[in-house]
């Protein structure tokens, strides 16, 4: 319950008991003045005096004074449902912008000035932690290109055993990884702050969609799993062409690899309302509802016991995620454990027909 | 060939240094931005090798003076920023190739070799290593008395191995010139790939053609 509508109910209640108070003071009154005359029928008149006060006079009155508290109360608690809707609006990027102050001293404009103080302290910490990432990522490089081209060097000697070969390359596999993991979190960290800029022109989503099939079904044939591309309607969004290439190929990858043997992946792109439809279908393992949120966090790991059992620096998906959100988009993971496993992604429509029309 | 390597981290410009060294290139070292421009100046080299994160003068920028002063040496931009858009920023300061840190030294040789092969060579439209040979103008492959059909993927992929004949492709580069991709997938696209056209043009053949490298790529060679 609102706090106006709670403090209307108090008030009302106060009204009616004090009223009620009057109506029994005046009946005693007048039964009072009354007093000589003992008949019943002057104790009924008093009572309709009474009441008739009450009822008359007293009862607009409480309408009134209800009312007036209500919109006292209302006047009171706007500037909390300003403040509510202003810190509603906030989120881990705007956190340096400060909520605007009535400057009037009283308790709220202290409150909006206290939690202006705690955002920029959050926003502070939020700036470090990444200026933190981007410079731990840079500087995990330089040792990697150094480890890496120093196994090289040593793998062209001559006179290496096959162990000590076998030894080495293991090596540099392992800081391919590495790379790739820094490589990822440096995008991801760059994206959080903002700092990537995508140029957008109209892309032929139909034509992505077949070419990232066509790799896919040759990706998809170690394990024996099957691709079909049940539906591609042709369709322009307005986006970035290399990075919805990425996010292609990173969305079927994944539904191959995560995918049981002989399985199917099924993908379609269709228009549904203003959106595009982008939907990958695979028929892996899946995921228990209680792990689904969480399949777009960062090194999340479905199958902890399976963890070395697919590749993969686990930035995947959290850069999917980025790359959608870059697009106005929304990413939607659904699994039923053991039947089938949806990625679904829509893209908003109408800004890219109207770009592929040359009206911006 | 004489390269200048520009190169602030030492030990990275030692070991690309003797790469270099070691496949007969004659190689000058420098580790800053303002003294490579000054290197670069007095006497002509075939190619640069350009760090973009450099000590008081960043690559970039040594690079946007070099070509306003019309040097047009060739220059390999390495970074180690991996960034979205730093390619393109890079080639649209006037380099001729890019290549992420951390690179796979064999990639980074043959890429500085392509250097300065670049513009001076024609391009043969008939392929030929041993008996097999790619038409590139009627998509037609064939190794001995054999016809094979490729996909346009496994044709592009074919043409540059061929192309790259003796000399290895790193993954990297394959992605990037066989499927314009700036990213790395992080898949194992290439290597399925590659086996797919290994099972066209070598099986039933002697000699192999078709490589791999481990850890770097492929090479195709008699």
């Amino acid at each position: 319950m609102k706090i106006r509508a709670r403090l209307t109910l108090w008030y009302a209640a106060i009204l009616i008991v004090s009223l009620l108070i009057m109506g029994a003071g005046t009946y005693q009154e007048i039964a009072e003045q009354l007093h000589i005359d003992h008949s019943a029928h002057v104790w009924r008149h008093a009572l309709n005096e009474a009441s008739e006060m009450v009822l008359d006079v007293g009862l607009p009155a409480i309408a009134l004074g209800l009312l007036g508290g209500w919109w006292i109360t209302r006047k009171a608690l706007a500037p909390v449902t300003a403040l509510t809707r202003a810190v509603e609006q906030k989120h881990d990027r705007n956190l340096g912008e400060r909520l605007r102050r009535s400057g009037n001293g009283d308790e709220l404009d202290r409150l909006t000035e206290v939690f202006n103080d705690m955002t920029s302290r959050l926003d502070n910490s939020f700036h470090r932690i990444r200026e933190f990432t981007l410079h731990a990522s840079h500087e995990l490089k330089t040792p990697l290109t150094v480890m890496r081209g120093e196994l090289e060097t040593a793998l062209r000697e001559n006179n290496l055993t096959a162990p000590q070969k076998e030894l080495l390359l293991s090596q540099v596999d392992e800081i391919e990884r590495l790379a790739r993991i820094v490589d990822g979190l440096t995008l991801l960290t760059k994206a959080d702050s903002g700092q990537i800029k995508l140029d957008f022109e109209p892309v032929r989503l139909d034509e992505l969609v077949r070419e990232s099939v066509a790799d896919a079904k040759i990706l998809a044939q170690p394990q024996n799993v099957q691709v079909n591309l049940s539906a591609c309607e042709e369709l322009v969004i307005s986006g970035n062409h290399d990075r919805l290439r990425q996010l292609l190929l990173n969305l079927t990858d994944n539904a191959i690899k995560y995918n049981q043997a002989k399985g199917t992946v099924a993908i379609s792109l269709s228009r549904t309302g203003h959106c595009a439809e982008l939907k990958i279908e695979n028929t892996g393992a899946g995921l228990p509802p209680e792990l689904q949120p969480r399949v777009f966090e960062r090194f999340f790991r479905g199958d902890q016991s399976h963890n070395n059992v697919v590749e993969g620096c686990g930035l995947g998906l959290s850069i999917a995620q980025w790359i959608v959100q870059a697009h106005n988009g929304r990413i939607q993971f659904n699994s039923k454990p053991g039947e089938l496993t949806t990625v679904t992604v829509w893209f908003p429509m109408d800004a890219g027909a109207q770009e592929g029309n040359g009206k911006v | 060939m004489r390269v200048l390597v520009v190169e602030d981290e030492k030990k990275t410009a030692s070991f690309i240094r003797k790469a270099l060294q070691a496949e007969g290139f004659a190689v000058d070292v420098c580790h800053r931005g303002d003294e490579a421009l000054a290197v670069a100046g007095s006497a002509p080299f075939d190619g640069i090798v350009l760090d973009i994160m450099l000590p008081e003068r960043d690559g970039l920028s040594v690079l946007r003076q070099l070509r306003q002063q019309q040097n047009r040496t060739p220059v390999l931009l390495l970074s180690a920023r991996g960034a979205v858009n730093e390619r393109v920023e890079g080639l649209n300061a006037g380099a001729d190739d890019f290549l992420p840190k951390p690179f796979v030294i064999a990639e980074l040789v043959a890429r500085v070799r392509a250097l300065g092969r670049r513009g001076s060579e024609s391009k043969p439209t008939v392929l030929r290593v041993a008996n097999l040979t790619l038409d590139t103008i009627s998509h037609r492959a064939q190794r001995g008395e054999k016809f094979f059909d490729l996909t346009a993927r496994e044709f592009r992929l074919l043409e540059f191995l061929m192309r790259s004949a003796g000399r290895i492709c790193g993954r990297m580069s394959i992605i990037e010139k066989v499927w314009d991709y700036d990213f790395d997938p992080g898949t194992n696209l290439v290597d399925v790939y590659v086996k797919r056209l290994r099972e066209k043009i070598d099986e039933g053949f002697e000699p192999k053609l078709l490589h791999t490298v481990r850890g770097v790529g492929y090479v195709l060679k008699e």
